[in-house]
């Protein structure tokens, strides 16, 4: 079982997600309509591993950017004008480009990784939580555990307690 | 920011989603115009010009350069400052930018679109098109990378791919935003889009880092695209285009024109979609000075390439002075003069600055501008090389006229999809700069 609660406001919202968080429930999440930092904070996310795939992408990006253009040259050679077959300046703006393709890409893949996006799945939604309303989701909570979830919840303002069926 | 007071944030929802689910006979009436337009001008005179060869164009043996190129270089230039102009907005976390970003992210996207239209145009036999990508062949043909037209398949192909990532990832809650506002196969379909999105703390925290990065893989790639288009022809030795400013005097050029079109595009916006209440002064007096640095900065790289070819002193590049200033086509280089280095004066006047109809007139006679700027680098350098014996003369045909007014309504077209596809302001960024709901607030 899962409780899903609504909230008119930020604060109530917020005060809510911090008891909580204090009172030992971890499986929860916290829907808002747009983000808002001290959500996140409540539950502890810093810094993204996202900058890790964007990292990573430039990387390789560059370096295939830049095999690339020389394993074109060495497989078709154009000679032209005595000139190296294998010319750096003009190969750096094609391992610039990658690397910038690449970095996108990557973080796209981070992006996902890390959001658990797409979520096909149902799970605990309510749609005002897109437009004005602040959600709290508890998950996997039975009997008393789920009363006391349910108490501080109340406690801290919700307009609105459902209960519902959820996936773990 | 707002001119009409604070909307809630339910109304902001109700206000957006109300433009793409309501639709009236006008906006049908509308599309259906542009796409006959573009069908009629654009792509009935590329059909003929597929059957006859390219030479139905005004394109000839000294002047292999025509409007298609200069239409690409304008297109490709419309398409900066939209995904740019938002990055930097983001990066420097200026609140204005939410009401517009998305619709300016959406311009770049169908400018590049429309750019790309303009090189399968130019080429001439476009089935071979795909030549130009690292595609193995049964022929063992490879691009050759040290040339600046590969610079461009490169730059082009990365700029679309990170813009159209950029306006997608940057619209995902808001097509969830128009999941729930809908039902049956639009339900469906908006669920795909959306990803599932619900907007957990841990959704946004990934979406806000991943979005931070694209901005800055963004902004030095949309530097380095005009600067790439612009050595198409300052890496030639071309009298009149063999200039080390042109990168910065293209990139410059782009961001102008790009800021000129969000102009344009926020006064239909407004006018036609009924966003007064989102698009404001403040957006107004902000992109109008931004315009007034651009055009300084525009005429200032103008002289400066004049002082440089007449510094230099060569009879070649003297001669394509000349030619530009006093020649055939100085009419049209004195009206690009006087739209972009002129008529951008007015915007120091905050009567001017702050008149949505004023700033349209402004906005729109800055890309003729800009527009008859990129005529101008092709049709006056490239003909005239160095001999006299070897000088040509460029004049357009009626079908890359024709052609041109076409592209301007695929432009259409597809701006006049989108905001039936895609919410075109977004409705969380501008909650944002709302009042945020607390009790003590």
């Amino acid at each position: 079982m899962a409780i899903m609660a609504s909230f008119a406001y930020e604060d109530d919202f917020l005060a809510a997600a911090r008891n909580l968080k204090s009172s030992g429930f971890d499986n929860i999440s916290l829907l808002s309509p747009l983000p808002l930092e001290e959500a996140q904070e409540v539950l502890g996310l810093g810094k993204s591993p996202v900058r890790r795939f964007s990292l990573a992408g430039a990387l390789i990006g560059a370096a295939s950017g830049f095999a690339m253009a020389v394993a074109t040259a060495l497989v078709f050679i154009l000679p032209t004008g005595g000139r190296a077959i294998i010319t750096l300046p003009p190969y750096l703006v094609i391992t610039y480009e990658m690397t910038i393709l690449f970095g996108v890409l990557f973080t796209l893949l981070g992006f996902h990784f890390y959001s658990g996006l797409p979520a096909w799945r149902d799970k605990p939604y309510m749609e005002a939580a897109n437009i004005d309303r602040f959600v709290v989701v508890v998950e996997g909570t039975e009997g008393e555990q789920a009363a006391q979830a349910e108490a501080i919840i109340r406690g801290a303002g919700a307009e609105e307690i459902r209960h519902v069926e959820d996936e773990s | 920011m707002f001119d009409h007071g604070q909307p809630t944030y339910a109304e902001v929802n109700k206000d957006v989603l109300s433009t793409m689910l309501e639709t009236g006979p006008r906006y049908w009436i509308l599309l259906g115009t542009t796409m006959s337009v573009a069908g009629i001008c654009f792509f009935m005179p590329w059909f003929y010009q597929l059957i006859v060869g390219v030479g139905a164009a005004g394109m000839n043996r000294n002047a292999v350069w025509g409007t298609y190129l200069s239409n690409f270089i304008f297109w490709i230039g419309l398409s900066h400052s939209g995904t740019l102009l938002s990055a930097v907005l983001h990066i420097t976390n200026s609140h204005w930018r939410k009401s517009i970003y998305r619709s300016a992210e959406a311009m770049t996207l169908f400018s590049l679109m429309t750019a790309a239209l303009f090189v399968m145009v130019h080429v001439g036999r476009v089935w071979f098109v795909h030549w130009s990508f690292p595609i193995p062949n049964q022929m063992g043909l490879w691009p050759n990378f040290r040339s600046p037209l590969m610079f461009d398949v490169m730059a082009i192909t990365t700029y679309l791919t990170a813009s159209s990532i950029f306006i997608y990832m940057g619209s995902v809650p808001d097509f969830a935003a128009v999941r729930d506002a809908s039902t049956g196969l639009r339900r469906r379909l908006y669920t795909i889009f959306s990803f599932g999105w619900r907007g957990t703390a841990r959704e946004w925290h990934t979406l806000g880092w991943a979005y931070t990065f694209f901005a800055v893989f963004v902004i030095p790639l949309a530097v380095s695209v005009h600067s790439i288009v612009s050595w198409d022809f300052a890496l030639s030795i071309v009298p009149g285009l063999h200039h080390t400013i042109f990168a910065p005097y293209f990139v410059c050029g782009a961001i102008y024109s790009g800021t000129a079109g969000i102009v344009t595009v926020m006064y239909c916006l407004r006018k036609f979609l009924g966003f007064e209440k989102y698009i404001g002064q403040v957006h107004l007096d902000n992109l109008g000075k931004l315009l007034i640095a651009l055009s300084l900065i525009w005429s200032y790289i103008n002289i400066l390439e004049l002082f440089s070819s007449w510094y230099g002193g060569t009879s070649f590049e003297l001669e394509a002075v000349r030619f530009r200033l006093t020649g055939f086509y100085a009419p049209l280089y004195w009206e690009m003069i006087l739209f972009c280095a002129f008529v951008p004066i007015l915007m120091f006047w905050k009567k001017f600055r702050l008149s949505w109809n004023k700033m349209l007139v402004i906005s729109i006679l800055i890309n003729i501008g800009m527009l008859t700027e990129r005529f101008i680098i092709v049709a006056t350098s490239q003909p005239r090389k160095f001999l006299p014996d070897a000088f040509g003369f460029y004049f357009p045909s009626w079908i890359e006229i024709m052609i041109t007014i076409g592209s301007f309504a695929i432009f259409a077209t597809l701006f006049l999809i989108f905001i039936k596809w895609v919410p075109a302001v977004s409705i969380y960024e501008v909650k944002e700069t709302l009042k945020p709901l607390r009790r003590d607030s």
